[in-house]
């Protein structure tokens, strides 16, 4: 069973996916808080497309070093890519954080907002908000986040209107049975 | 360079005589292949490509090409040469396509082929291929060696996606043995045949075929060295001129650009790159599921496509010029493809699946892997970070690896060294 589901916290709206088969390897993974083995972090500035993806490029070559499996790596790499486009193409700018630990990647983005209005609406494929510059540039299809969803194992979006977006996920570098 | 150790074999040799250990082919190196140690330059055979960035900016020819020299042509009964498509546009426009190509049959061939007689025919098997592997998105062209070692090192998630189908100048070997062996009565060991390439990637590709089946080529020769050659004895030809076939259209395959125009169709959209660096942008795109939009990519190292390859004389542009000039001026000869089509309809010009070269992997074991990683981060902060190559590793990065790796040391950093003097004395 998927779980999926926009939970109104007190704080801010946060939309929460954790794919079928991860529930348990999630749950200990976030109750033990592991340290960390390998950190980087990368800044993205606001509309910035010349170097927009530079950070996930960086992420992958880093990732190949490792020897992870060139599937698990591609799915990453899509991940950290659509993230830091959409950072790049609709907020303020901010920063993407990796995190590697012995059996999974952590990738965390914070931006300078303004916000998500409507999470579960920004979370339907083909749904976007894209501006014209954007759009002019081939993003903003509406399909960054869905892709980010369908390419991790678990994931995390907390937003609202007028204040910073926080997406994290993470990708296992082996299947759990 | 053929290292005994390694199972690699490259066409790209370094004479240590004349290398200063200036580092300039260290930093142009895609797959960071190459380091200066003990004031001398070294390739590592795993990952070496044989792209020939190194051999261009060398200003101490200390990195030179290693092709085959002309007589091992004797070894053979019936001596076949197929000359690459960027060969013509080498020549000077008061030296005709045919005359050319006369002096290279004069210099002691039995019959002489062109990788332009079958690249209408290699069009269409690049389409059926296409279409008959609609689940590989895009499909990326293998005809260019050091692309398709590229892929193999730096980008093995790709290799699936490759052409699994040899290329025109083996695809013309594999018809020619045939034919020959079967209109001369020769053993296959009696038939020599021969390449004349633009450059070394493809002189490794004939010393070491990726894929191949059978056995292809016998030796391959630098367009450079042809071209001397040819131009000692084609004033005594241009008075002697005989009949000869051309086939002007089928040049432009040396073009980058001219192989995804022809592919390209209702239902296959191709894309065409040229240079090692936009050739990296492209894969690792590719990598990112950016580029599935695309049927068909065609991937070139050499500016131009292959009439910038290094063996070559002439400026790539220059030699672009002068072929699409050719190719609207001659007549094309037909050739007849029932016979190829009767090989392919076989399956002869299948290649085996391409294994991966990975050179990026810090440690087979991930753990292990990471806490390398560590290590190296820890020795980056140490490092300068001026990337001077002066230690002779790439940069700073590169030589933290090298130094986890056990390859190098903390005190081959110059910049260090110098701020510490006294542990100099």
């Amino acid at each position: 069973m998927r779980v999926s589901a926009v939970v109104r916290s007190e704080v801010m709206p946060e939309y929460r996916f954790v794919a079928e088969g991860f529930e348990d390897a999630v749950r200990k993974f976030e109750e033990q808080k592991p340290e960390a083995e390998v950190k980087t972090q990368f800044v993205i500035p606001e509309k910035d497309f010349n170097t927009a993806g530079k950070g996930s490029s960086e992420l992958k070559n880093l990732l190949k070093r490792l020897g992870v499996d060139s599937v698990v790596l591609r799915r990453i790499a899509v991940a950290s890519y659509e993230a830091e486009i959409n950072v790049a193409a609709h907020s303020k700018g901010g920063i993407m954080y990796s995190t590697v630990y012995d059996d999974l990647i952590h990738v965390r983005f914070e931006d300078e907002g303004p916000g998500i209005a409507n999470i579960e609406q920004a979370m339907t494929p083909g749904y976007s908000t894209a501006d014209d510059l954007v759009r002019e540039l081939g993003f903003g299809a509406g399909l960054g986040l869905p892709n980010i969803k369908k390419n991790s194992d678990a994931m995390r979006l907390v937003s609202a209107a007028g204040s910073c977006t926080k997406l994290e996920f993470l990708i296992y570098f082996a299947k759990i049975s | 360079m053929n290292k005994k150790d390694s199972p690699y074999f490259h066409a790209i040799q370094i004479l240590e005589d004349n290398c200063t250990g200036c580092t300039a082919c260290v930093r142009v190196c895609p797959t960071e292949a190459i380091r200066v140690r003990d004031r001398k330059a070294d390739i590592d055979p795993y990952r070496c490509v044989d792209c020939g960035n190194c051999m261009d900016v060398c200003e101490f020819h200390a990195i030179i090409p290693s092709s085959d020299p002309l007589d091992i042509i004797h070894n053979f009964k019936y001596k076949v040469v197929i000359i690459s498509s960027s060969f013509f546009g080498q020549f000077t426009e008061d030296i005709s396509y045919a005359v050319a190509k006369q002096a290279v049959l004069e210099l002691g061939f039995d019959e002489v082929a062109e990788e332009a007689m079958v690249t209408d025919f290699m069009i269409s098997i690049i389409r059926d291929y296409i279409r008959e592997n609609r689940d590989k998105r895009p499909i990326l062209g293998s005809n260019c060696p050091a692309v398709v070692r590229l892929i193999q090192v730096k980008y093995p998630s790709l290799l699936p996606n490759l052409l699994h189908q040899e290329a025109p100048m083996s695809i013309l070997t594999r018809y020619l043995r045939e034919k020959i062996a079967k209109e001369h009565k020769l053993l296959d060991e009696e038939i020599g045949i021969f390449l004349i390439v633009p450059c070394v990637a493809h002189v490794t590709a004939v010393h070491q075929p990726e894929g191949a089946y059978k056995h292809l080529q016998d030796g391959a020769f630098s367009t450079g060295m042809i071209y001397g050659r040819v131009r000692e004895i084609l004033k005594d030809i241009q008075n002697h001129p005989m009949d000869i076939d051309t086939y002007p259209q089928g040049l432009t395959w040396a073009l980058s650009g001219v192989q995804a125009d022809l592919v390209d169709t209702d239902d296959i959209r191709a894309l065409s790159v040229n240079g090692v660096e936009n050739v990296m942008d492209i894969l690792s795109r590719i990598e990112d599921h950016y580029l599935d939009q695309y049927d068909y990519v065609v991937l070139r190292t050499c500016t131009n496509g292959c009439v910038g390859g290094c063996l070559n004389v002439e400026n790539p542009f220059v030699a672009m010029s002068r072929i699409k000039k050719m190719s609207k001026e001659g007549t094309n000869n037909e050739i007849h493809v029932e016979e190829l089509q009767e090989l392919y309809a076989q399956g002869e010009f299948t290649v085996t699946p391409l294994a991966p070269r990975p050179i990026m992997e810090l440690d087979k074991d991930i753990k292990k892997a990471i806490q390398k990683m560590k290590k190296i981060n820890e020795f980056l902060t140490m490092l300068p970070g001026l990337n001077c190559s002066a230690c002779g590793s790439p940069s700073c990065y590169a030589l933290a690896e090298d130094i986890v790796l056990g390859k190098a040391s903390i005190d081959d950093c110059l910049v260090l060294r110098r701020g510490n003097p006294d542990e100099d004395e």
